[in-house]
């Protein structure tokens, strides 16, 4: 999906059948699962490695019942969706949004002190594996523009100023 | 129905139309892309727009429901603008690489409805496509399917012909915005995520970004030559491609057409679609051959010695020589003769006279036989008919609950294979597979059974004392007299579920689950094919599954039945048409003196009441000494065999072989006297299907070499058979084996078969197909076959000695 990703994210075969095993029982094996089951791995792990797709499959997949799952299913929904990342990311992501109204605030600014303080493009991967810059699309508090997501954090009415205290928070 | 008016035109149309359908009904044609009407509908590319009289922006036609009173145009110069800008659109994203082959012309392989679409509005297609490319040519390893996504428009045909066609699910659209492209699995190659190549997504795909790998750039045909397909008991209906600017004029394509008329619209499989390059192979034999110690007149060598080329007249004059000598040496019935379900319907025929009428034997049998036991002559045992009695689309439309018994169905049979997987999607019906491996068919089992190899029967006979014991059958619908179900009773009461999973290997649990579902939802439709045709316990196998379905009513029922598929694809035709040991053409019994008078009358000759040797027994009684010449037409005798050992020390062993085929394979290597058949391409006929529904071959192209067809090969043999052999032949109405084409041996086969009685070639090129019996020339042919048509049933209990297998085990293979 990017370039300049980390490629040694570690995780367990083990603890990935935990995740999902887990997922399963508390979202049902039914199609309307898949997203957070999906969901319940990228939080985990930080990004959902492809092979949880066929063991997704082999919970969900019912032919018997009337219900086709198939890997193409999974992975067009893995890859569809911003908040999923079908390939390891930094252990924090830094999701800066690039809508317009963010963007008549200054948005520009903070895209470009995080960039520089950061050291990356988006959709790049810092060499330590500790960051990772995405861009996405409006995440509805455009209210307290420009705004963006470290993790699970929101941070509103950002200035280029309060970036290096935000992300001292999670060095 | 509802009213709309489109272009002024005021109609009523079905409630539920689309506008897309409705403009169709009143003949109106609106552009489409995505849209195809074998699929569900999408929506995506936007170019059937119109204008609906109240609506501020053009409608999506293909799906857009009707309501009361719409007044659509589907025409105007706003509309004409819109799909301009669409088309330029899609073309922007859309690259021909002109691959190398066709000199950097575009669009030249194959029919392209992009291409198409812009050309009928000016849109200069060079002008406007993407200036380079976004993905490789060529991008997946897959041997038969080509991908080009440089050509891919988003219209997610592929996704949806896999998914709603072939039930594979191979394609998905992933990603979104800009990157949105097609993806095979979790963007793996197509086979790794688990592609069937059937080449539906192929023969859907309206650009040529999914082409036929084996015919990209082969150019455009010149002819498209509708046939039916040579592999197996399904009968798709497919065109021939055909170049005629080569020598001999060459197969290049085989392409599928949307007909609702045919079994398999435009669907087919591998084989069917891919498989047709043994019609060019270089292994064909192209030339007949004989020994040379056949022309030296000298004694044979162990090793038969060497071939060598001949031309036709000394060939055929040193097969009849070989055969009328086996005749003088042991009688008719030193003759064994091995037609075979490839044959065409007038080949099958022909060679069953020429065993019976010039030999004066019914040794004759089909290749296929060699191992298996002729699963139709026990169902005609047991319920007077000797095939399926539902068409394909009646069993997954109607069944309520399948039983799938010894056939790996999505490989024996793919595209019926396929239309059970939509039916068990769509209508949410229960299915139970039993075979001692794991066939892919059983992934969509609600309960897969693996009983030990041969144990089928008794598996029945278990399923069957359970039903009863928990009263799960209908009392109301069962066909058995309260008499016959009491005899039943006492034959199943020591299969208790105990004991049959004893014998089976099949746990109680399963067993008792298996009786649930078989009864839940009738009727019952077993589908079986030869994996319950060991000779040994082939007869006990039908005999069961006729008391089970007899008892629970699904016998003589819609959707319901025993349904045998033959393996091969005209199993059935030679079947029909006397290549078995027992039987004249129709089924008739050549012990019936009746039957035998017809074709007495007609054949002027005196002909033998004595059933011949089955195609097991004929090979054992080789070794013996009792046949001394073996007529081995149409197929690889030894290849049929799952253990070819006893085949080879009896092929080894006979005196003289006459072995006709389209390619020399290994049974070659006992022939004495090769003689080169053709292929289905090269010759006109017909062949009859599983469901018994009778369709034309068509020639596509002249033999290759100085093979032949194999219609002529028999004319030409019996002709010169005929003046050495002493029997008295009168003349008479179909005495001689003066045939000019197939067209005439099918008129000798209406009038003597009752069943293809109303049958001609002028026929079955008007109606597409026949379902026989069709009992006149106005006859429209019997799509649903009661049972007892052919013999009447005293019993409708039948009483079964069980054979006991033992000592099997074999590992199961599991689901990847």
């Amino acid at each position: 999906m990017c370039p300049g990703i980390a490629t040694d994210h570690e995780y367990s075969e083990q603890e990935l059948d935990r995740i999902i095993q887990e997922a399963v029982e508390a979202n049902g094996s039914v199609r309307d699962a898949v997203i957070p089951i999906l969901s319940e791995i990228n939080q985990k792990l930080g990004f959902i490695p492809v092979e949880s797709l066929g063991k997704i499959r082999r919970y969900i997949n019912t032919p018997e019942a009337g219900l086709f799952l198939a890997d193409s299913h999974l992975y067009a929904v893995a890859s569809f969706y911003q908040m999923f990342s079908l390939t390891p990311t930094g252990k924090h992501v830094v999701r800066y949004c690039a809508s317009a109204p963010c963007h008549v605030e200054g948005g520009r600014q903070v895209i470009e002190a995080l960039q520089e303080q950061l050291g990356l493009q988006p959709g790049e991967t810092s060499h330590d594996n500790q960051w990772t810059l995405l861009k996405t699309s409006c995440l509805g508090v455009c209210g307290v523009g420009p705004v963006f997501l470290v993790d699970q954090d929101i941070y509103g009415n950002v200035t280029p100023e309060k970036i290096p205290h935000i992300l001292a928070k999670y060095r | 129905m509802i009213s709309l008016t489109i272009n002024n035109q005021t109609l009523e149309v079905p409630d539920g139309s689309t506008v897309l359908q409705a403009a169709e009904m009143a003949g109106i044609a609106i552009p489409t892309l995505c849209f195809h009407k074998d699929l569900s509908p999408y929506g995506g590319c936007r170019l059937c727009v119109v204008e609906v009289q109240g609506t501020r922006l053009p409608m999506t036609s293909c799906i857009l429901p009707i309501n009361p009173g719409m007044v659509v145009n589907t025409e105007s110069e706003a509309l004409t603008r819109y799909r301009k800008a669409i088309l330029r659109m899609l073309l922007q994203n859309y690259y021909d690489a002109g691959y190398k082959r066709n000199n950097g012309k575009l669009g030249i392989d194959r029919e392209n409805e992009l291409a198409h679409w812009a050309e009928v509005y000016g849109i200069d297609i060079e002008q406007y496509m993407a200036k380079k490319p976004a993905f490789a040519v060529d991008s997946d390893p897959n041997p038969f399917v080509w991908v080009d996504l440089n050509k891919c428009i988003q219209c997610t045909r592929c996704v949806r012909a896999c998914a709603e066609i072939q039930g594979r699910f191979v394609w998905s659209q992933s990603y979104r915005g800009y990157k949105a492209r097609i993806v095979a699995g979790s963007d793996t190659t197509m086979l790794q995520a688990r592609c069937e190549s059937c080449g539906a997504c192929v023969a859907y795909c309206p650009t040529g970004a999914l082409d036929n790998k084996m015919s990209v750039s082969a150019g455009l045909a010149d002819r498209l030559v509708r046939t039916t397909c040579a592999y197996c008991g399904v009968g798709c209906q497919l065109d021939l491609n055909v170049q005629d600017n080569v020598p001999g004029r060459r197969v290049i394509r085989v392409t599928s057409n949307t007909d609702p008329a045919t079994v398999n619209k435009r669907h087919l499989c591998l084989k069917g679609r891919y498989g047709y390059d043994f019609i060019h192979s270089s292994t064909r034999l192209t030339q007949p051959r004989v020994r040379q110690y056949l022309l030296d007149s000298a004694p044979r060598p162990k090793d038969r010695g060497k071939w060598v080329d001949v031309d036709w007249e000394t060939a055929l004059r040193v097969a009849a020589n070989g055969l009328v000598q086996a005749w003088q040496a042991g009688g008719s019935d030193a003759i064994g003769i091995l037609g075979s379900g490839n044959l065409l319907n007038e080949e099958s025929y022909l060679l069953g006279k020429l065993a019976r009428q010039v030999i004066g034997t019914n040794q004759i049998d089909c290749c296929a036989h060699i191992y298996a036991s002729d699963l139709s002559e026990h169902l005609l045992d047991a319920a007077g008919i000797p095939a399926m009695q539902n068409p394909f689309d009646e069993i997954a439309s109607k069944a309520g609950t399948l039983l799938v018994i010894g056939s790996n169905l999505t490989e024996q049979h793919p595209v019926f294979g396929a239309k059970i997987r939509q039916a068990i999607l769509r209508r949410k019906i229960k299915m139970v597979v039993v075979s001692p491996d794991f066939f892919n068919i059983a992934e969509y089992a609600a309960l897969p059974l693996y009983p030990k190899p041969n144990t089928e029967a008794i598996l029945v006979q278990g399923l069957i004392h359970f039903i009863l014991e928990k009263h799960l059958a209908d009392h109301a619908k069962c066909q058995m007299g309260s008499e016959d179900i009491t005899k039943l009773k006492e034959a199943v009461a020591k299969y208790s579920a105990r004991k049959t999973s004893d014998l089976t290997g099949v746990a109680i649990d399963a067993l008792y689950e298996a009786a649930e579902i078989l009864t839940r939802e009738p009727p019952l439709s077993v589908i079986m094919s030869d994996g319950l045709a060991d000779r040994t316990v082939a007869r006990q196998n039908m005999q069961s599954l006729i008391n089970l379905q007899r008892l629970l009513g699904s016998l003589d029922t819609p959707g319901g039945g025993v349904n045998f598929l033959g393996s091969q694809n005209n199993i059935r035709g030679a079947g029909d048409l006397g290549s078995t040991p027992n039987r004249l053409p129709g089924y008739q019994n050549c012990k019936n003196s009746t039957a035998r008078a017809k074709f007495e009358q007609a054949w002027g000759v005196a002909l033998s009441s004595a059933p011949g040797l089955s195609a097991w027994d004929m090979l054992k009684s080789v070794s013996e000494g009792k046949v001394k010449a073996l007529y081995i037409a149409g197929e690889d005798a030894l290849n049929v065999s799952p253990d070819g050992g006893q085949a080879r020390r009896s092929l080894d062993a006979c005196e003289f072989v006459v072995y006709q085929t389209s390619v020399a394979t290994e049974t070659a290597r006992y022939a004495d006297v090769l003689l080169p058949g053709v292929t289905f391409a090269e010759k006109t006929g017909s062949f009859t299907n599983a469901e018994r529904r009778i369709q034309m071959v068509h020639q596509a192209i002249e033999p290759i070499g100085a093979a032949s067809p194999d219609w002529q090969i028999f004319k030409e043999l019996a002709k010169r058979i005929l003046p050495s052999i002493e029997r008295q032949i009168s003349p008479a109405a179909y005495s001689n084996w003066d045939y000019t084409d197939t067209a005439e041996i099918m008129q000798e086969i209406a009038a003597l078969t009752p069943i293809y009685y109303g049958v001609s070639h002028s026929r079955l090129d008007q109606a597409g197909s026949l379902f026989w019996p069709v009992e006149s020339e106005e006859h429209p042919g019997t799509t649903f076959l009661q049972t007892a048509y052919f013999e009447p049933i005293q019993n409708t209990f039948i009483p079964i000695k069980l054979i006991v297998p033992e000592g099997y085990q074999t590992p199961i293979l599991t689901p990847v």
